[in-house]
């Protein structure tokens, strides 16, 4: 007697599915997830940054320990950054329970930020390029207007603690993990972009008050753009996914300001202390 | 902007190329199982005793990678759980491809069946590329004559 094995019939071990149309589903509820999850985290991280006090954010620096800038700065250098951002701080108005420290930083990165406490930090590289002080005051209130505005704590708030819970989901998803990180990346950017987009509104306000126009900050932009360069990502995804505005959209949107709140855009330029250059290459 | 048309380029070519492949390799499968069937394979531990048979073991083995898309979709459905869809016809044609390696062997032996068969599976590439590995092996019957007894003891199936 001879035995046979039938034919079994196809597709009996796999799901009827279209695999297209399961990525596509599965790509859209996973994106909209990470959306969901990283602008509801931005919010209540970013509300509940807001409301630690200003004192609990420098205990928290002093704590951690971190120095900030080179080791010996010039201390002409420190002194007179310090001068200006008291100057800005005192027409901000920043309130009297926060203090902001300028650090200086040696190193060749054209860059400043705010950080924690209060805390800035201006690397010469950035210093470099500062046509004049109008200049140099439109990025220092800038960053005075980010410790103003809480943007250090609604960062680590809103920011940190969104990008930790999303390496949750996004660890689970293994190969598509990086596209997930990126989504809540560029989402992310949204929130920073709008922190950008207030803090130069604040910054030219400060300017307008200290130096009774706001001429001089289409310069620092300008110096920005011609920094970045020329690059092929096209305008549209750069301004999307971009954690700032573009210098660009930046420069138009320091005439239109003024327009609108009536600060002149002419107006003497201070100069930078003489000796600048000198302590820059101390 | 190069990730983004990298990722799109690859995602395409996984879909297409890894499509085209699965296709083919199942119509392959199907028409030598056409061809294989007269030789079955059988799960049962016991042999028939209606007649002599000669033993021996017969494995077949294949290693199937995942491709770029399967994978990727794979990841996606570990976040909401359900079946790993584009994983299943891989496992799939592993099995099967796996079986048809056995029993290929065993034609070439003249055998007339296949039993206890045994199916292993192992993953053997980690990190983002994927591929298994399906071991089947069984025991395949040999018609023979009985040989002439002797001292020793026969060694006897088991």
């Amino acid at each position: 007697m001879r035995y046979e094995n039938r034919q079994a019939p196809e597709g009996i071990n796999v799901t009827p599915v279209h695999p297209f149309k399961q990525f596509a589903q599965l790509l859209f509820a996973a994106a909209l997830l990470v959306i969901i999850l990283v602008v509801l985290l931005q919010f209540f991280g970013g509300w509940i940054g807001k409301r630690v006090p200003f004192q609990y954010e420098q205990a928290l620096m002093e704590q951690v320990d971190i120095s900030l800038g080179s080791e010996s700065p010039p201390p002409e250098m420190v002194s007179y950054l310090n001068g200006l951002a008291q100057q800005l701080s005192a027409v901000m108005p920043l309130p009297k329970q926060m203090s902001v420290n300028v650090h200086y930083s040696k190193e060749d990165v054209f860059n400043a930020f705010a950080t924690l406490g209060g805390n800035l930090l201006f690397y010469r590289g950035l210093l470099e390029q500062m046509p004049n002080e109008n200049a140099l005051a439109m990025v220092m209130a800038h960053e005075i207007a980010h410790i103003l505005h809480r943007d250090p704590m609604v960062g680590l708030g809103g920011g940190v603690v969104s990008m930790v819970s999303l390496s949750m989901i996004t660890g689970q998803a293994g190969f598509a993990g990086s596209i997930l990180d990126k989504t809540g990346f560029v989402t992310g950017t949204q929130f920073t972009r709008h922190m950008e987009n207030e803090a130069d509104q604040a910054a030219l306000a400060a300017l307008a008050r200290q130096y009774g126009h706001v001429n001089g900050a289409d310069a620092l932009f300008e110096v920005m753009r011609q920094h970045t360069g020329e690059n092929k990502t096209p305008d549209w995804l750069e301004r999307f996914a971009a954690t700032h505005p573009l210098s660009e959209d930046r420069l138009d949107a320091v005439s239109r300001r003024a327009a609108e709140s009536g600060w002149s855009l002419e107006g003497d330029l201070t100069p930078l202390p003489a000796r600048f250059h000198d302590w820059l290459k101390q | 902007m190069f990730e983004i048309i990298s990722f799109v380029v690859l995602l395409g070519c996984g879909y297409l190329f890894g499509r085209r492949a699965e296709k083919k390799h199942i119509n392959d499968i199907i028409e030598r199982e056409k061809t294989f069937n007269s030789l079955p394979v059988i799960a049962s531990r016991y042999p028939p005793e209606n007649q002599y048979y000669q033993q021996q073991l017969v494995a077949g083995n294949v290693v199937v990678a995942s491709d770029y898309f399967k994978s990727f979709t794979a990841g996606l459905i570990n976040i909401f759980g359900g079946a790993v869809a584009p994983f299943e016809p891989l496992l799939d044609r592993g099995r099967r491809e796996a079986v048809l390696r056995m029993k290929e062997e065993a034609s070439k032996l003249n055998a007339d069946l296949i039993f206890n068969i045994k199916l292993e599976t192992t993953r053997i590439a980690t990190g983002r590329t994927g591929a298994i590995e399906v071991l089947a092996y069984g025991t395949a019957l040999i018609p023979g004559s009985k040989p002439a007894p002797s001292t020793a003891e026969a060694p006897r199936a088991m």
